[in-house]
């Protein structure tokens, strides 16, 4: 049955090619007959070889030929199609026949026979591969290859079970990882290792090796495509019974590791070492890092392999760092690490950039996260509060717009940071000293901890000041603070995807209905100065720019 | 009052008047004359009767047995308590009910299953006599009368409608009014009245009167001040009369006024001649002889004949209207400066985002409408598990790269459609058009003290002459060239292509000339379409003046500058269409080059500057200006000098947006610092704030400038430019440097008010003093340096106060916030048949529920009685009928009989004659 599969697999490639084939044919005029009597002949001629092996045992070096023709798909590339098609076909057959198993019962002459169509069927494979360099003929050659795997799995050892043809599939995989067609790999993963549990499995196995037996050869190209392939394979399994879907049937042995979550979980793992032993490009680390919690650190049996990886990460600061900060939240999470002043660097990380940062949203999701906790202590909360006030004051105002309600948030959380909003001067003398002298804010910008900033001493003037910020809403948003606290929270995902774009997008999207006020006073002057007249000023822009008057 | 029932008969009849002891013939004479007096003696006889009867036979009423159940007060009157105790009359209901079948149902059944047809009732059809004119004639007449007589049933001031207002068939007012006043509503009870035929209506109001009466009487028996309640009819009586009096006066007055006209009549000539006398001096020779010919009063005819003369001019002499006064210079100014302020006032409001009443009860009712699936009404009080509106801030949706929660189907915060006018918007638009409205009419007027409105644009070509002159009406007419080579008429143009195609020709700077002329050509009050043309044409402008800002010359500012002008003017009479037109360019710029802005961009932003009010709070084409200047202050990342200059000249614009309002922009410290740190030749060694810093391209530091002399920037250095000299590049620096110094003067100047001034300024004050320092300010040339060094000492002042009058805040002086109460919420006024249903929609349909019910039970109980009136009928029919038979049968079997009877005898006498002839022949 399965060899049946395997056979239609093949056929519908084939029948595919020939469609193709046949509307390349069609769109061909009259003036190309020759060629296409050639490809007549071609066809014929491979179609006669192919059933003369199968007529009878005496045609087989019509084997041979049709590898040969196969191999030189550089060349012709139709007829080269058209022979491993062929090929794939007799081999499928020859394999479900049992004529390539090894039998220790049989005459000489027989094993010979043998030997040589193994040799073949490896000649076969060799030519196979090397069409996935071929762009053309990429996609096919994969399937063929494939159905081939398959077909050697059942019948080319004589045991009862399936056996996977590792090496074969090695070779495949490898030859993927090299092939210059990215859509090729695209619809192996799509088609197969989405599909197969055991392909996957495979896959990773494939991988790992190919990695470490070439450490010092893998050049960039191959490790950006080794680390796309991985990043593509999702759905990390969630127990033994999820793994069910199998290309060839694996041993029915309960412990085969093909069974085995833990085991999956492994080849992955390994794999996924493999490819960080060679050393990340910054990019690189960054895409690492982007799919960290949500796709890469899953299929660690032991997370804490990434721990290293993940903490010089995260202390190289810049955008590195924001990235590396979701990863070791979740090992933090989920392995119960323990991350020394984590919080101070976590402080460390509120610069300059960070509100003008691309991941600001993602950055601020975690940092609700991590600040969520109302057992943390008053002065480290405010100190947050504080340093981001500051940067606020030169905040986008989609930025503004998520930090004022997290305030919020917070205020309401501890109640003993609300001193930063109001604070009345108790005795008389600091009300006279206030009078004197003014003050100061005593909060240290400049201090790395934050349970030594005083930043619970200071005000938030700063949100104050945008309070009258030139954007209507963030202005309002921002009065928030000083109005009263009568709502429970804020929820922070209303205003954490915003953007300039999105802002004018909101206000361009109103329809003008109501007549807009007009400046009652036509101005005199707009880009001309102003003449002799005493009581005309100009204005700002005419004072600083050149308009050609002066 | 014990005794049998025939004694307390007697007793009755005996008490009405109605028998009593013998009369002798004086009083019986004396009777008969007072009843003569009251011809309605006899008609209260037979109510008296009748009422008597009615109070013997107990059945009539149905009554509470044990009276009312409890004591109660009630607000409807007390005479109506004999009524309230009546509950129903049994007999009287059934009567009438029988009688309506009797007239419809009875009818049917006559009429079943026969053949029927239609009965002609229109006047005169069968009538062959009349003409067919006199039939359509007379019953256009009746028809007429039918409608006059419904129209003019209450019509008080018909002067005698139907000869008079009359009730039940009699004048209500005869000759002898003051004799026989308002009747009794119930003394005509027995005249036929046309719309009671039945007589149980009526029966039913003698009920009533009798009732009345009653209590009445006890009412007199208790406080001897009887209060009765007027009937509707006699309060309409009432009024009828009232009107009939004041009508009367008015006549009455009227006619004294004639009398006294034609008293005055009389005396006309010596008033008229001494009216003349002392109009006209005597110095006038034909005057004094006219005069003097009226006061002789010797020629009768002529001075009658001049009298109608003068009535008739006076007639014909316009009527005097009262002018506006002329109003003084003080006046005038000081009107003006109200209205100044007033319009000042009004800005103020808006920028501090205050709406006006009108606006905000519009939107509540709008929160209200989007609200209304809730339904509950929590009133102020504070629900902190209300859901909040998700776009409460009117934010937008935000980017869309993650499917928002709501998107996904997790919670029904849809109920609360957006209103994003909640917090953004605040105008007081409506207001403000009425008054723009106001200010057109006074433009219109005669010219307003402003030489810039409308007049000025339009001034010296719309004059009255040319707004006659056909050839300014006609569109193609005689294209006359004046000496710049511009035509005089131009056709509107609707598009930006006709307008190039208007324009091609003529020198750039003479556009305004062109555009003053089309705007004169196409002034709304020269044709209904012109609004419309002109509404276009300022949409065209607007497109013109980016797409000559794109290819300007620095010559044509002044050019620009006329024609934001221009556009200004036209938005004042087309706001939404020159705002609809900034919006597109606005949008056009975001959608395609929101980093790349041309100069025609920034004389976009620069004329949205000028034409709007930008201290508002929010506005429609402000606020998306401003955000398009901070996102390219704040976003783009510069690369080479021309973005630093744009971002400059967008910083100036900034700035000059928030003059009066004083809102913090943030982008334009970031700019302006990180252009600062940019140009400085030494990169800072340490962080100088929390702006975020970008490496500049190479060649943007500023090297060996030290001979290199200030100057202003101008427009062509925002442009791209292939290559510069070394030495323009180190002078555009030195340019922008020095710009961006005066930008942060000028900010500080703006901002210093502000609570984190401090925060915010002493990082410019870092960066401008690592400019000055030794490395750097070597390379930079003197003059720089000192104003470098001037803006530092401005800012440090302002800063040194800045920290002197900082305090802590003291934001939450608020009010407590009551505690919410759940005192469940009591009916003062508690009516137990009214359902108090907080749920209108479950009450309502509780209402029609119970309303049904009840006209489903009436309907069967009809039904069953129209059943049973049927089987009556049938079997009063069938009775009828086998009577009719039995008699017929009777009459029958009694006529054999008869005849049988008679042969009977006739054999017998034939029997008795034979026997007799027989013995008579023995």
């Amino acid at each position: 049955m399965p060899a049946a599969v395997g056979e239609a697999a093949a056929k519908t490639a084939v029948k595919r090619k020939r469609h193709e084939n046949g509307d390349i044919i069609k769109k061909r005029t009259k003036s190309d007959a020759n060629a296409h009597d050639k490809d007549g002949n071609l066809k014929a001629r491979i179609e006669k070889l192919e059933t003369e092996v199968q007529e009878s045992k005496k045609h087989y070096n019509n084997i041979a030929t049709l590898v040969e023709l196969a191999r030189k798909h550089g060349t012709d590339a139709k007829a080269a199609l058209l022979a491993s098609e062929a090929l794939c076909r007799i081999f499928i057959r020859l394999l479900a026949a049992g004529n390539l198993v090894k039998r220790k019962d049989v005459s000489e002459k027989e094993a010979t026979v043998t030997s040589w169509l193994r040799d073949r069927l490896a000649d076969c494979r060799g030519a196979l591969l090397s069409m996935f360099q071929s762009k053309k003929l990429a996609s096919s050659a994969l399937m063929l290859a494939m159905a081939l795997l398959k077909a050697e799995a059942q019948h080319l050892s004589d045991r009862e079970e399936a056996v996977f043809p590792r090496y074969f599939f090695s070779d495949i995989v490898a030859s993927l990882l090299e092939s210059p067609i990215g859509q090729l790999r695209e619809q192996f993963s799509e088609k197969f290792v989405d599909e197969y549990h055991d392909i996957r499995f495979y896959t990773f196995e494939a991988i790992r090796t190919y990695l470490t037996e070439r450490e010092d050869a893998v050049d960039e190209d191959i490790q950006i495509t080794v680390f796309d392939m991985l990043i593509s394979i999702e759905n990390v399994p969630e127990s033994s019974e999820d793994l069910t879907d199998f290309y060839i049937e694996p041993p029915q042995k309960k412990k085969h590791p093909l069974r085995s979550l833990s085991q999956h979980k492994k080849q992955a793992q390994q794999a996924w070492l493999a490819l960080m032993h060679l050393g990340l490009s910054k990019e690189q680390r960054k895409k690492v890092l982007d799919v960290m919690a949500a796709s890469i650190a899953p299929w660690f049996t032991q997370p804490e392999l990434l721990m290293d990886f993940l903490t010089d990460c995260y202390n190289s600061g810049g955008s590195i760092s924001l990235l590396a900060l979701s990863g070791v939240f979740y090992l933090i999470q989920e392995r119960n690490l323990d991350y020394p002043e984590f919080y101070t660097k976590l402080y460390s990380l509120l610069d300059a950039d960070i509100l003008h940062s691309k991941y600001r949203s993602r950055f601020f999701r975690l940092l609700d996260t991590f600040l969520g906790s109302s057992h943390l202590p008053a002065v480290l909360v405010a100190s947050f509060i504080k340093r981001l006030a500051r940067l606020a004051l030169n905040a986008p105002p989609s930025a503004i717009v998520v930090i004022v309600p997290w305030f919020y948030n917070l205020f309401k959380r501890h109640p003993l940071t609300t001193f930063m909003m109001h604070r009345v001067p108790r005795t008389k003398e600091e009300r006279d000293l206030l009078e004197s002298e003014g003050l100061e804010d005593p909060f240290l910008p400049d201090e790395r901890d934050p349970m030594e900033t005083r930043a619970i001493d200071s005000c938030l003037w700063e949100i104050v000041q945008l309070q009258s910020h030139y954007h209507p809403n963030v202005a309002t948003i921002a009065k928030i603070i000083s109005e009263q606290f009568t709502k429970q929270a804020y929820s922070l995902e209303d205003f954490l995807d915003h953007s300039y774009g999105s802002l004018i997008e909101a206000e361009m999207t109103k329809e003008v209905k109501k007549p807009p006020v007009v400046e009652y006073m036509i101005p005199k002057r707009i880009f001309t100065k102003a003449g002799p007249v005493p009581e005309e000023n100009d204005s700002l822009l005419v004072n600083l720019w050149d308009f050609g008057s002066s | 009052m014990a005794g049998s029932q025939l004694k307390r008969l007697k007793a009755s009849l005996r008490e009405q008047g109605i028998i009593g002891p013998q009369k002798s013939k004086k009083q019986k004479r004396q009777n008969a004359e007072e009843q003569k007096a009251r011809p309605d003696k006899r008609l209260q006889r037979g109510e008296a009767l009748a009422s008597i009867r009615e109070q013997f036979n107990p059945f009539q009423f149905k009554t509470n047995a044990r009276g009312p159940k409890f004591e109660v007060t009630t607000n409807k009157p007390t005479n109506d308590r004999a009524a309230m105790a009546i509950k129903g009359r049994p007999g009287l209901a059934k009567a009438m009910g029988e009688e309506r079948r009797r007239q419809t149902l009875l009818v049917e059944m006559q009429r079943r299953n026969k053949v029927g047809g239609l009965i002609d009732r229109r006047f005169g059809e069968d009538d062959a006599n009349l003409s067919l004119e006199d039939k359509m004639i007379e019953r256009y007449t009746r028809e007429q009368q039918r409608a006059h007589k419904k129209s003019s049933m209450f019509d008080l001031e018909d002067d005698e409608p139907m000869g008079g207002l009359t009730h039940m068939g009699r004048p209500l007012f005869d000759g002898d009014e003051d004799e026989a006043p308002v009747k009794d509503d119930f003394d005509g009870e027995e005249l036929p009245s046309g719309d009671e035929s039945d007589s149980s209506r009526a029966e039913r109001r003698r009920l009533k009167r009798q009732r009345l009466e009653g209590a009445a009487g006890e009412q007199e028996e208790e406080n001897g001040q009887p209060e009765r309640k007027k009937t509707k009819k006699e309060i309409y009586e009432e009024v009828i009369a009232k009107s009939k009096l004041y009508k009367y006066e008015r006549q009455a007055a009227k006619e004294e006024d004639n009398e006294l006209r034609a008293e005055l009549d009389q005396a006309m000539p010596e008033l008229q001649a001494l009216l003349f006398q002392r109009q006209k001096p005597p110095s006038k020779d034909e005057k004094p002889a006219e005069t003097a010919m009226v006061i002789t009063g010797k020629d009768k005819a002529a001075v009658d004949k001049e009298y109608d003369i003068r009535v008739k001019q006076l007639a014909a002499d316009k009527r005097a209207q009262p002018a506006e006064r002329t109003k003084t210079e003080e006046e005038k100014a000081e009107e003006e400066s109200k209205r100044l302020k007033e319009l000042e006032e009004k800005r103020l409001k808006r920028m501090r985002g205050e709406m006006d009443e009108e606006d905000e009860e519009e939107d509540e009712q709008e929160e209200g409408k989007s609200k209304g699936g809730k339904g509950a009404a929590d009133g102020d009080a504070y629900d902190p598990f209300q859901t909040e509106e998700v776009d409460e801030f009117g934010l937008g949706k935000g980017v869309k790269y993650r499917p928002t929660a709501t998107e996904l189907g997790f919670d029904d915060e849809d109920d609360f459609l957006i209103d994003d006018d909640l917090v953004a918007s605040g105008s007081d638009l409506e207001l403000e058009s009425d008054d723009m409205e106001g200010e057109e009419s006074d433009e219109e007027g005669a010219g307003s003290q402003f030489g810039s409105d409308d007049d000025e644009f339009v001034k010296g070509i719309l004059t009255e002459a040319v707004i006659k002159d056909p050839v300014f009406q006609t569109d193609d007419n005689a294209k006359g060239d004046d000496e710049h080579g511009i035509p005089y008429t131009f056709p509107c143009p609707q598009s930006h292509d006709d307008m190039l195609k208007i324009l091609e020709g003529i020198d750039v700077t003479k556009t305004p000339v062109a555009v003053q002329r089309i705007r004169a050509l196409y002034h709304p009050k020269l044709d209904s379409k012109n609004k419309e043309r002109l509404a276009k044409f300022s949409q065209v402008l607007v497109q013109h003046i980016a797409y000559l800002g794109d290819r300007f010359e620095p010559h044509w500012f002044p050019t620009l500058e006329s024609l934001s002008r221009h556009v200004h003017s036209l938005a004042k009479s087309f706001p939404i269409e020159v705002a609809k037109a900034y919006r597109t360019h606005i949008q056009e710029m975001e959608q395609e080059r929101p980093l790349a802005l041309t100069v025609g961009d920034l004389v976009i932003l620069t004329a949205i500057g000028a034409t709007f009010p930008t201290s508002d709070h929010f506005h429609q084409v402000v606020t998306p200006a401003m955000l398009a200047i901070a996102r390219y202050l704040g976003q783009k990342i510069p690369q080479g000098l021309c973005d630093y200059a744009t971002g400059t000249y967008l910083s100036i614009l900034a700035l000059q947006y928030q003059q009066f309002s004083k809102r913090y922009v943030p982008e334009l410290m970031n700019f302006c610092l990180n252009t600062l740190c940019s140009l400085a030749p030494e990169k800072p060694q340490e962080k100088l704030g929390f702006f975020p810093v970008h490496e500049p391209a190479p060649g943007i530091r500023i090297r060996g400038a030290d001979k290199t002399t200030i100057r202003q920037l101008n427009c062509s250095d925002c442009q791209q430019k292939q290559s510069l000299s070394p030495e323009d590049g180190v002078s555009l620096k030195v340019a922008i440097a020095s710009t961006i110094t005066a930008i942060l003067k000028a900010a500080t100047e703006t901002w210093h008010k502000l609570s984190a001034f401090h925060e915010t300024f002493h990082p410019a004050l870092l960066v401008l003093q690592h400019l000055t320092f030794k490395p750097n300010s070597t390379h930079l040339p003197a003059a720089l340096t000192s104003k470098l060094i001037g803006t530092i000492s401005t800012i440090a002042r302002l800063l040194q106060l800045a920290r002197l009058f900082r305090r802590p805040l003291e934001l939450h002086h608020h009010r407590p916030l009551a505690i919410r109460t759940y005192v469940p919420k009591f009916e003062d006024s508690f009516d137990p048949d009214k359902h108090y249903d907080p749920d209108r929609e479950r009450a309502e349909l509780a209402k029609l529920k119970a309303e049904h019910k009840r006209e489903r039970k009436g309907a069967l109980r009809e039904l069953r009685k129209d059943a049973a009136f049927m089987q009556r009928e049938n079997l009063r029919i069938k009775k009828e009928r086998d009577a009719a038979y039995e008699k017929k049968y009777k009459r029958l079997v009694a006529e054999i009989q008869g005849e049988e009877g008679r042969a009977a005898n006739e054999y017998a006498r034939e029997k008795e004659a034979r026997k007799r002839k027989a013995a008579k022949g023995r």
